[in-house]
């Protein structure tokens, strides 16, 4: 009996969303987006134009089958009068045929 | 003397609180601008620190009043231009820089530290443009911690013409875009330091059109200062940050006035 491995074409594969939000709330506003493909040589950019953004608010990316796992972290020390990085960090993910 | 046509006015030195830059085009005929970029071009090795003693007619840039009024408005009269500077020459197919700040944050209401960039060739889209993220000066976030960033709403790129300087706050993100064209994208940074605090104001103030007095009901109107202060939100934050940046700004313009001690 002999077992064939899938191929890497029929895995599913886990895409990654960084969404930075205004607030911890999967209503508000974000600032900044982050897609991570899994293809070979995939770098997330910084591009000069305009990236037209999918989704306005963490919301919209689960009503299009995001699903969140992991939420912003509040276990850091906190300080009401410093400011430090930019939103409230939500990671998603989508498990799909990925052709590279 | 610094003409005071050349200075900035009181609603750019609060825009400038506000955003972390200022960009200004060079007083200097495009020859000069051309030339520097020509001996760029043939320098066999970057030189670092020295790059002014290699290419001495940067000297001219930093001495232009165009230059010298804005870094006058903002670091007052006897600032100093520190010894580490850096010709940051992005090749033809050189991929995009993370976001970063430069050094280690040092988050303070005291604006005392300044980067200027000086782009001797126009900067179009493709070359690899500078892109800064404006209001991120007063965040305290290390390099390392900006790694899951690509792309921010309100990030602006440098699309310059020839002869530009951009004089930002120390601390303000940046990065680069990758360049694409086929052309090298030439920034030579210098670093500006304030020798000591104002004891008044030294841009083009005048203290009786400053509206102190905050319009609740309109903040939308943004060409006062105590708007452009407290109202300004180029990156579109939370009203908590806002809160925060709103009570750093009022601070840095009361530092600058002379009234901070």
């Amino acid at each position: 009996m002999s077992s064939t491995a899938p191929s890497s074409q029929t895995v599913p594969r886990q895409r990654l969303l960084y969404l930075h939000a205004t607030t911890p709330s999967v209503f508000s506003r974000i600032l900044g987006l982050t897609l991570i493909e899994p293809i070979p040589g995939h770098r997330p950019e910084i591009t000069v134009e305009d990236p037209q953004w999918p989704y306005d608010t963490v919301h919209d990316a689960l009503i299009d089958g995001w699903q969140i796992v992991q939420f912003p972290l509040f276990q850091a020390s906190y300080d009401d009068r410093d400011l430090d990085v930019v939103g409230y960090e939500f990671i998603l993910q989508k498990m799909e045929i990925v052709d590279d | 003397m610094i003409e005071k046509r050349y200075l900035l006015t009181d609603t750019e030195v609060a825009h400038f609180l506000v955003q972390g830059y200022h960009t200004v085009e060079s007083t200097l005929p495009l020859s000069v601008h051309e030339n520097i970029a020509c001996q760029l071009d043939a320098l066999p090795e970057n030189p670092g620190d020295a790059i002014l003693e290699s290419v001495p007619e940067l000297r001219q840039v930093l001495d232009c009043p165009a230059v010298t009024g804005v870094c006058h408005s903002l670091m007052g009269s006897d600032y100093e231009l520190k010894s580490h500077r850096h010709w940051h020459c992005k090749q033809p197919g050189d991929g995009f820089m993370q976001w970063h700040q430069d050094s280690i944050n040092q988050r303070d209401t005291r604006i005392d530290r300044f980067l200027a960039l000086y782009y001797p060739r126009t900067v179009t889209a493709d070359m690899g443009p500078t892109v800064i993220v404006p209001g991120t000066q007063y965040r305290n976030a290390p390099t390392d911690r900006m790694a899951t960033y690509s792309n921010f709403r309100g990030q602006v790129p440098l699309v310059v013409p020839a002869g530009t300087v951009a004089v930002t706050h120390h601390d303000l993100w940046h990065g680069t875009a990758a360049n694409r064209s086929s052309a090298r994208r030439h920034m030579i940074k210098f670093l500006f330091r304030r020798t000591r605090s104002n004891t008044e104001p030294t841009w083009n103030h005048d203290s009786e059109s400053v509206d102190s007095q905050i319009n609740w009901g309109r903040t939308d109107q943004m060409e006062s200062v105590a708007h452009i202060l407290s109202f300004g939100n180029p990156l579109g934050v939370g009203g908590t940050d806002q809160y925060k940046e709103r009570v750093i700004r009022r601070r840095c313009w009361e530092q600058l006035l002379g009234e901070d001690e």
